[in-house]
């Protein structure tokens, strides 16, 4: 565990530094020694998501071994982008390396490290994965309230690299068998749920070819426009969680009347509307709260399984397209799971960010750890590039100077994500007292002043029979 | 501990035994008086045990949004408060229309707490505020009665005062209103009132007044106070009770109070420009005068001064009277309002003033709620009154005046019941106090007669009072031992059974939060009914910022407080007129009901419909209410018989009344309402198929309706959206006017009429 | 590095809450009668700064386990 740890750790170092530096810094130029093989592709857009898995057969066509490799991003789709990830054949993460080459502004690069070097006409399988999310377009924007949900994907139907590929192929996931239109370019065949593109061969470096495709999605189009996650660590034994969320359904808008009638009677009613949503929380959670400003929604199903607890959240009203909803989810987990210490040194590893729903979106993410009163040299490790805000202080109970509050927030959050930070920090055990004894002290200071009070004569002249009202 | 204590005070003084004795009486009245504040706040919990900690019902919204206001904007902003979220479009100066005593109270607990890093959030600290004060209420009954009688009643009264449910009514958790800590200022004030007459010491006036400034701070219900106290002093000097002692601490009280009472704004100047508050000038005028002839009288101690001295108190009451209605008349003082007018002939409401009349609250009480909301002591509290009034001094004259006004208030309006029952709770303690006085001591006389001091001393304190209360004693010594026991068993039960019917009716009939509605299912699995806060939080979601409802004014404070949207009414129902707009806008077509929505601005409109669940509170039976509201204010438009069948029922059915089945109101109601059961679209509140189904809105579309039909939001179409009704060929004429009908050549080609006649080259100039 | 646990089981937060807070309760009226009861040339400093000693080192610690069992964790 220590040593990977380690690793990711200088690795996420890394990624700070460099994004933190200047991305001007790291200039790569493209190999020709390297050319792509085969990349067999599928783009899965039956969510509201666009995932975009290859793999991707590589191979040194130089004399050189080639440690690393560049992956690229057309210019149009770089802002929708939210993760991309590369692994290697023995399914190993692999280090990304946000980069730039001369000559290509618009394009974003990363450069890929590999684990080992790949020799002089050998070839190697790695697979990468993408997501972005608002790709997907809903068209018609507004729909009434009987209508499916019709959206359209707008991509590249080659695989967008600076190395020439050989040859390649495309599966396209829909699952449904309602599609509109879609890009004709033979070799195609459109099985249910899904469409194939190619074989073709021989496509130059950053060549695009527009690729439509206007279906039927009728999934969860939900945004998280925003998250506040709070973790308030106690060493009493609890870590808190409470997150405050803001949704709303970004699919095409509700048009016209909506009828409770027809919402009632006919079960397919809505069919792009949300009314629940499941949320997966650790397994250990405990004492979970569900509510709004308005107090508590009690409309919820807390399932406990084996590995986690299944909320089923049921918004005060069904999501319909356009609608917005807000609410707060908190719950305890104990110290146990996700405290570590040696002596007074102590390493909290949690996840930055947690499962909202399946297929999840979030616009902004803030999470907030709040430590105990009187921790000191607090170091943070990220798992992914974020942005630090400034460090605050919290007061609750029993609190004097105050507890530290380390936050930072990342826009263009995906299920991939969710992965653990580390905090490690300083915390000298005596420091427990403090509260129980700072009870104490009030309570003795109250006694003291009965102590004094009884003492004092507040008579202006003494009467004469003191016991007489 | 005890010989500890006892050998040192056995050096220093003989009474060592008696003061330890103290101790112990003081420590059992802690422990009693800590018990029933425990137990007064933990029957006050129902509702958040049952449901979950949130603000009830409707007024305790506004107070929730105002406090919650205040905390976030400083209390300066609260007093400047200009609230443009309700009566649209006219607004609220809030900080000028409330009485902010609720608000400080809270907005300073809260202070205090977050001062002391304590994070609690100030919708908690509403819920829980008032059953903390019934503690504080219970202390205060303790020592208001031991003030009057005995430490004894004194515990009596606060442990029933805790729990009698005709104050637990007004102050279960959650319901965060005025009267939850008016109470509390309600008796604290009158215990204050008796110890500065006991005293005649400036303090105690003084407090008196500081304590009455609270109440004024708190609630409307201060007119109470300061007609009761003049009038208990207006009676001591008709008894002949005038003394030093009462001229000081009325004096002190009146002016002290006066100025303090006029910095609330809300109160401003009424207390010295209205009929309500002239009876305090008026004594106090009077008190001055007598002072000022009993002055000369001690100047010259002659006889002839006594009949002078009852001539010149009657001048001066006569002057002084005269003096009031002069200026009533002259327009100088308001005169008495409509809502006391109501307090005196209780038709009075019904016929000028309908809004009052409209609600539950303000209808008289039935004598089943007299029971219903003091059991027992309802039929003990004469006891406690005839004591008084049997060993009778200035403070019993109070209490028997307070029990007699009580007693007629609470009988012409439910809601004054809550004056009643403090009183209630000090007389019946009172009684309950002298009875086990009797059955008890006695008891122990036969026993251990040495012990008798000491028990007297537990149960009353040593002083003056107590020659008073044991003089009765003597008189039924005769009674025997099973007697005795026998009625002390009886009334231990009638206690027992008083504190059952507490608990019962504070669970039962108290502790709805009637924003969730709880239904039971045959296995008694319980289900709830969250669609008020489904509905509000729909529309705080989901609506343009600025949008504006329209509701009848029950829901106004709470789409304010929830919903946190623009309303045109609400339940601070200070413009009759508006609220008679909206009531006619529900009550007319849906075409009628257009015009006057888009006058006001409307964009949606919310109703409750009970039909689906069987609801029984909802818009259409208090519909008829609108209909009284509205013709009051628009008689040529609305007419009350329009909306009854001809037979002077009131149904929704295929035989109601043709203006019934196409006001706003019906239609907003049943649109599209097929669901509730067999047959479909089956009333199930008033138990009928409604008459008038499957018709379309023209001007307003559904926009939500909650899942079990309680709540409808519809959203009014704006003028480009939905096309005009079609009408029928015979009225498709365009209205013409005279002189258009003479169609002239020029006119018959279908020109445009004063079109300017185009000459090239010359600019164009407006004809005529 | 170890998993951090608790140094006092949860479990028993309610039976220390219990414990402490009736000794608390027990020490306070105690020290209370003894203010009340004692006159002036009764009362012993010693005893009383003893009492409201015990009173609030038991109270204390019993209204943390009472915050940390009701599910406030300082």
């Amino acid at each position: 565990m220590i040593p990977a740890m380690a690793k990711i750790q200088f690795c996420v170092l890394f990624v700070l530094y460099i994004v933190i530096k200047c991305d001007s810094v790291n200039v790569d130029t493209i190999s020709s020694d390297i050319k792509i093989k085969n990349v067999d592709r599928s783009i899965d857009i039956s969510s509201q998501l666009v995932k975009i898995t290859s793999k991707v057969t590589l191979e040194n066509t130089g004399k050189v071994p080639v440690k690393t490799f560049l992956l690229a991003v057309e210019g149009t789709a770089k802002n929708n982008l939210a993760f991309i990830g590369a692994k290697d054949s023995s399914n190993k993460d692999l280090r990304l390396v946000e980069t730039t080459v001369k000559g290509y502004d618009q394009v974003k690069f990363w450069r890929v490290e590999l684990k080992d070097t790949i020799n002089a006409g050998s070839t190697v399988v790695i697979t990468t994965e993408s997501v972005y999310t608002k790709a997907l377009q809903p068209f018609p924007t507004a729909i009434t309230q009987q209508e499916d949900q019709l959206v359209k994907y707008n991509g590249n139907l080659y695989f967008y690299s600076p190395y020439n590929v050989a040859s390649q192929k495309t599966n396209v996931i829909i699952n449904t068998k309602s599609v509109e239109s879609f890009t004709k370019v033979k070799p195609f065949s459109q099985q249910d749920g899904t469409i194939v593109y190619g074989t073709y061969a021989n496509i130059a470096p950053f060549s695009e070819k527009e690729l439509n495709v206007h279906y039927k999605n009728n999934s969860p189009f939900l945004t998280v426009t925003r998250l506040e996650r709070l973790i308030e660590v106690s060493h009493w034994g609890n870590i808190a969680v409470e997150e405050i969320i803001e949704i709303e359904h970004t699919g095409a808008k509700l048009k016209g009347p909506f009828s409770r009638y027809d919402y009632q009677q006919d079960h397919h009613s809505g069919p792009a509307s949300v009314r629940s949503y499941k949320t997966l929380l650790p397994a250990s959670a405990s004492d979970v709260y569900y509510r709004d400003t308005n107090g508590n929604i009690s409309t919820s199903n807390m399932k406990v399984k084996k590995d986690s607890v299944e909320l089923d959240l049921r918004p005060r009203y069904p999501l319909f397209g356009g609608w917005r909803s807000h609410y707060t989810l908190g719950y305890n987990v104990p110290s146990y799971e996700y405290l570590y210490h040696s002596g007074n040194e102590y390493l909290l590893k949690m996840r930055a960010v947690d499962h909202v729903f399946d297929d999840m979106q979030i616009d902004e993410l803030v999470t907030k750890v709040i430590l105990p009163e009187g921790s000191t040299s607090i170091k943070v490790n990220f798992p992914f590039p974020v942005t630090r805000l400034p460090d605050s202080l919290h007061y609750t109970y029993l609190d004097t100077k105050g507890r530290p509050v380390i936050s930072f927030t990342k826009k263009n959050v995906v299920e991939n994500h969710i992965q653990d930070f580390q905090i490690r920090y300083t915390f000298p055990r005596l420091l427990m007292f403090q509260e129980p004894l700072l009870v104490v002290g009030f309570l003795y200071t109250l006694f003291l002043c009965v102590i004094i009070y009884v003492r004092l004569d507040f008579s202006i002249h003494k009467p004469e029979h003191p016991h007489k009202d | 501990m005890p010989t500890e204590a006892e050998a040192q005070h056995a050096n220093v003084r003989n009474k060592g035994i008696f003061n330890n004795m103290t101790g112990f009486s003081t420590l059992i009245t802690v422990t009693v008086l800590l018990l029933a504040w425990l137990a007064g706040f933990a029957s006050r919990l129902f509702a958040v045990i049952r449901f979950e900690s949130i603000i009830h019902e409707f007024d305790p919204w506004f107070n929730y949004r105002s406090t919650a206001y205040m905390v976030q904007h400083g209390f300066y902003n609260f007093l400047n408060w200009f609230d443009e979220r309700a009566w649209y479009p006219l607004g609220r100066i809030v900080g000028g229309t409330v009485y902010p005593g609720l608000m400080i109270t809270s907005g300073t607990i809260h202070w205090i707490l977050h001062t002391l890093n304590i994070p609690v959030h100030i919708r908690d600290i509403c819920v829980f505020l008032a059953p903390v004060f019934s503690g504080l209420t219970a202390i205060a009954t303790y020592l208001l009665t031991s003030e009057l009688w005995s430490r004894g009643a004194g515990l009596f009264a606060a442990c029933f005062i805790a729990i009698i449910p005709g104050y637990s009514s007004r102050s279960v958790a959650g319901s965060y209103d005025n009267e939850g800590i008016a109470i509390f200022a309600l008796q604290f004030t009158y215990y204050l009132w008796l110890k500065s007459i006991k005293s005649g010491s400036v303090f105690w006036s003084i407090c008196t007044a500081l304590s009455y400034f609270y109440m004024v701070s708190a609630w409307g219900g201060y007119v109470f106070i300061i007609n009761l106290i003049p009038l208990h002093v207006f009676v001591l000097l008709i008894m002949g009770r005038f003394s030093q002692r009462l001229f000081v601490s009325y004096t002190v009280f009146y002016i002290i109070g006066l100025l303090l009472s006029m910095q609330i704004p809300f109160v401003g100047f009424q207390p010295i420009r209205t009929s309500e508050h002239m009876a305090a000038s008026g004594v106090f005028a009077l008190l001055m005068a007598i002072g000022a002839l009993k002055y000369l009288h001690s100047l010259n101690p002659k006889r002839q001064w006594k009949q002078l001295l009852i001539l010149g108190g009657l001048v001066a009451a006569g002057t002084v009277f005269l003096a009031v209605v002069l200026l009533t008349y002259m327009g100088v003082i308001a005169p008495w309002s409509g809502r006391f007018y109501s307090l005196w002939d209780t038709g009075y409401a019904k016929i000028h003033i309908p809004i009052i009349a409209s609600v539950s609250e303000h209808q008289p009480t039935t004598w089943s709620s007299f029971f219903f909301d003091l059991h027992v002591l309802v039929c003990t509290f004469p006891v406690g009154l005839w004591y008084c009034i049997k060993n009778v001094n200035d403070e019993r004259v109070f209490v028997a005046l307070y029990a007699i006004s009580a007693v007629y208030f609470a009988g012409v309006m439910v809601r004054l019941m809550l004056t009643l029952t403090p009183v209630v709770c000090v007389l019946a303690g009172i009684a309950f106090s002298i009875l086990l006085d009797l059955v008890l001591k006695e008891d122990e006389m036969q026993i251990a007669p040495v012990e008798t001091e000491d028990s007297k001393n537990l149960y009353d304190k040593a002083g003056k009072l107590k020659k008073r209360t044991h003089e009765p004693a003597p008189v039924d010594s005769g009674l025997g031992m099973n007697v005795r026991s026998g009625t002390l068993i009886a009334f231990m039960i009638l206690l027992m059974l008083f504190s059952v019917h507490c608990t019962w009716a504070t669970s039962n009939a108290y502790s709805s939060p009637s924003i969730v509605l709880a239904s039971y299912g045959n296995d008694g699995s319980r289900k709830i009914l969250d669609d008020f806060r489904e509905a509000y939080g729909w529309l705080s979601q989901n609506t343009a910022e600025d949008a504006r409802i329209m509701s009848w004014w029950d829901y106004g404070y709470q789409i304010a407080g929830m919903g946190n949207r623009t309303t045109l009414v609400d339940n601070n129902t200070w413009n009759n007129s508006h609220i008679a707009l909206v009531g006619k806008a529900m009550a007319s077509n849906e075409s009628a009901a257009y015009d006057i929505m888009t006058m006001l601005d409307v964009d949606y409109v919310l109703v409750i419909f009970g039909g689906a669940i069987g609801y029984s509170g909802d818009d259409i039976n208090k519909f008829i209410w609108m209909v009284r509201i509205a013709e009051g204010e628009h008689p040529k438009d609305i007419h009350e018989a329009d909306y009854f069948t001809e037979r002077g029922e009131y149904r929704i059915d295929s035989e109601a009344s043709k203006t019934m089945l196409n006001c706003l109101m019906y239609k907003l109601s049943y649109y599209r309402y097929d669901s509730g059961g067999s047959p479909a679209g089956y009333d199930r509140t008033r138990g009928s198929l409604p008459g008038n189904r499957g018709f379309q809105l023209t001007y307003l579309e559904e926009a939500y309706t909650t899942e079990h039909w309680l709540v409808r939001i519809y959203r009014v179409k704006k003028p480009d959206e939905f096309n005009r009704p079609r009408l029928p060929l015979s009225k498709r004429k365009i209205v013409t006017s005279n002189n258009l009908s003479k169609k002239t050549s020029k006119r018959r080609k279908g020109l445009i009429k004063n079109k300017p006649t185009l000459v090239k080259g010359k600019k164009v100039t407006k004809l005529e | 590095m170890v998993r951090y646990a608790s140094p006092i089981n949860p479990a028993v937060f309610p039976h220390l809450t219990m414990l402490l807070l009736g000794i608390g309760i027990f020490f306070t009226a105690w020290f209370f009668v003894y203010e009340v009861t004692s006159t002036k040339a009764s009362r012993d400093l010693f005893k009383e700064l003893l009492l409201s000693l015990v009173a609030a080192l038991f109270s204390g610690f019993g209204i943390l386990f009472l915050l940390l069992w009701v599910g406030i964790y300082v």
